[in-house]
């Protein structure tokens, strides 16, 4: 039998039975739409992350200190709290005197009590150096940033991020007026643009930036650095730009044994490569949930198509009779239900596309960042081709029920 | 073009000794023959049809139809067989209902190997018109009267051009005067060359034959000649 003659009398049956057939494959369009919206939604969260890394800039190396434990995806012990105090102001130099890199950045973190007259707040503030405001691109709506004769004079300056001015000042214009961090008045000389949510979900608008002179000197008192960003220099690759961040920390420190460095360099593809794996990992995940339905959708295809076997079985027997073999009926039964899971699977890709327009809608109002709509190609062909897969999978036992008919039987059955 | 040697078929189910439904029966029947299977209920002369039709095996004897030997061919070989050199018309016409008269009448052509796609039109149409049916290629099977349902079946029987037609009780269902025009057709396509093998309880319906094989109890009881076919269905 051609398999164009086996598509149509599959159509046949299944228009011939349309609500049955509409009810059997309501499990297979819920399956495969919620496995569609999740993939999609993962694709869009993984755009959104990706996007937001890519905003701190692309050309950006990152150096903290301490060394990194087992593999490439955990993070140095300075990212948990543990002081490490093997970056100092002797590796920054050495970098800055590397021709393939065209900033250095270090930076320290503190944490303490900002108050302006009665008003107070618990704030991360972070001491940087005046290249900061250039290399991480963040910009003052009013004011100006601290240069380089502030950091390296030691002003008690600050510039405070857009909601720590709104807690402290209301709607006052804070630039020139003093506020006291950790007890250390400063003279507040700008206010930061609307920075938004920065990647790891700290808010950048609710942080306070001081010279990282006085910062080191005055406000903690240390003199190593927490963390240090290094600029690429554009006409360099950044994997010799960080092989060259790499040799100058060991020679700095010391160190022969690249197992026994005491800082870790990531790159910003690193942390791409992190955050899409574990964004990956979660929608896979979720989409294993989602298809548990599929599973379920599949057992009702199995036992509508074994209940239509049996309310065919003379169409079977006269079909045998008049030549059909067991392979022309086992191919027309799995057919059938290919095609029937096969609309399921189209209907639910449209139900699923529907329900992502709308959350695209729903999100792209309520988060201020920009939610990309995305319904990956993958996940249509995927939706297709499973819904069609359980269809073969689930289809094969009643149509080899059918197949077996002895055509007398077949015939004579009432 | 088929003969039986010591035909058997014992229906067994677990535990108990059987029951014989064809004792070794023996006969042959030669190309353009119209032969009638006579007897009554229980005889085994559906039995009979059955395994001549290559719808069901023997438990025992030899069956040989055109040249070929039942127990040599495969379940699929049967099937083939079935749709190449066989024509089926059962009692309760076993149409498809929702399917057109044309489409009816194309379905062995579907399970054919050797019938072009593009030459199926044609086919249908020259077995429906054989039948009388042309007006009706496009009525869905189930909207026909039972005797216009028993033409559909013929010229479904016929459209492979089959040398052998197997009818199983065809009037069993229909008043005499479709009935009547049943066996015509048949008659008909007996005359054009194709052995006719008929089941049937009723005489008059079994001296459209020229031949009459009775059954009793498995067993050939007589093979009679009718000298004089009968011509209409009506006495």
């Amino acid at each position: 039998m051609l398999f164009r003659d086996i598509f149509h009398t599959g159509i046949r049956s299944i228009r011939h039975a349309r609500m049955r057939s509409f009810l059997t494959i309501l499990g297979i369009v819920i399956g495969i739409s919620s496995v569609i919206v999740l993939m999609s939604v993962g694709t869009s969260a993984q755009a959104l992350i990706v996007d937001q890394v890519q905003s701190i800039g692309s050309d950006l190396i990152f150096i903290l200190p301490g060394a990194t434990l087992s593999s490439r995806f955990s993070a140095p012990a300075s990212a948990f709290g543990v002081v490490t105090k093997t970056l100092v102001q002797a590796d920054v130099n050495a970098l800055e005197r590397e021709p393939s890199i065209s900033a250095v950045v270090p930076a320290v973190y503190g944490q303490g009590t900002i108050a302006y007259g009665n008003n107070n707040a618990i704030i991360s503030y972070q001491g940087v150096t005046a290249n900061f405001f250039q290399v991480r691109n963040f910009k003052v709506a009013s004011g100006r940033p601290f240069n380089t004769a502030d950091v390296q004079g030691g002003n008690r300056v600050a510039v405070l991020g857009q909601n720590i001015a709104k807690t402290l000042f209301g709607n006052f214009d804070p630039v020139g007026k003093y506020v006291r961090i950790a007890n250390t008045p400063l003279q507040v000389i700008g206010v930061l643009g609307k920075q938004g949510t920065g990647p790891g979900g700290v808010n950048q608008d609710d942080i306070a930036l001081v010279p990282i002179t006085v910062a080191q000197n005055q406000l903690i008192g240390i003199n190593y650095f927490n963390f240090v960003t290094v600029q690429a220099n554009p006409s360099y690759n950044m994997d010799f730009v960080k092989a060259r961040v790499i040799s100058d920390l060991r020679q700095d420190h010391g160190i022969t044994d690249p197992t026994k460095d005491d800082f870790t360099v990531q790159t910003q593809q690193d942390a791409l490569a992190i955050l899409g794996s574990i964004t990956s990992v979660m929608t896979v995940f979720l989409a294993a949930i989602a298809s548990i339905s599929l599973v379920v959708g599949g057992i009702g295809i199995m036992n509508i198509m074994l209940v239509s076997v049996v309310e065919r079985t003379r169409e079977i027997g006269l079909r045998k009779a008049v030549g059909a073999t067991n392979r022309d009926i086992l191919r027309q039964f799995l057919v059938e239900s290919a095609l029937l899971t096969l609309v399921g699977g189209v209907i639910g890709i449209a139900i699923g596309a529907l329900i992502d327009v709308l959350a695209y809608l729903v999100l792209s109002a309520v988060l201020e960042t920009g939610w990309v709509f995305a319904l990956p190609a993958s996940a249509i062909i995927l939706g297709a081709g499973v819904s069609t897969a359980i269809g073969i999978v689930f289809g094969f036992y009643p149509a080899r029920q059918a197949a077996r008919k002895s055509p007398i039987e077949a015939l004579h059955y009432e | 073009m088929l003969a039986i040697r010591g035909l058997k078929k014992v229906y067994r189910d677990e535990g108990d000794e059987g029951t014989t439904a064809l004792d070794g029966l023996s006969f042959d029947i030669e190309k353009g023959e119209f032969v009638a299977i006579m007897g009554p209920s229980g005889s085994g002369k559906s039995t009979l049809l059955h395994i001549l039709g290559f719808l069901d095996r023997p438990t025992g004897g030899e069956y040989v139809f055109n040249g070929k030997k039942m127990d040599e061919l495969s379940d699929e070989d049967l099937a083939r067989v079935r749709n190449r050199e066989m024509g089926f018309v059962f009692q309760d016409f076993n149409l498809l209902g929702h399917a057109t008269v044309a489409e009816n009448v194309e379905l062995p052509l579907l399970y054919s190997t050797d019938i072009e796609p593009a030459d199926r039109r044609t086919l249908v149409e020259r077995a429906v018109k054989a039948v009388g049916l042309e007006e009706k290629m496009r009525v869905e099977a189930g909207n026909l009267s039972g005797g216009q349902k028993q033409r559909v079946a013929i010229a479904r029987a016929l459209v492979m051009d089959p040398s052998v037609v197997f009818a199983d009780e065809p009037t069993g269902n229909l008043d005499s005067k479709s009935g009547g025009a049943v066996m015509e057709i048949l008659r008909e396509l007996n005359k054009e060359g194709h052995t006719v093998i008929l089941v049937t309880h009723e005489t008059y319906t079994a001296e459209f034959a020229n031949r009459i094989l009775h059954i009793k109890d498995g067993l050939l009881e007589k093979d009679e000649k009718v000298l004089k076919q009968r011509e209409t269905f009506f006495k």
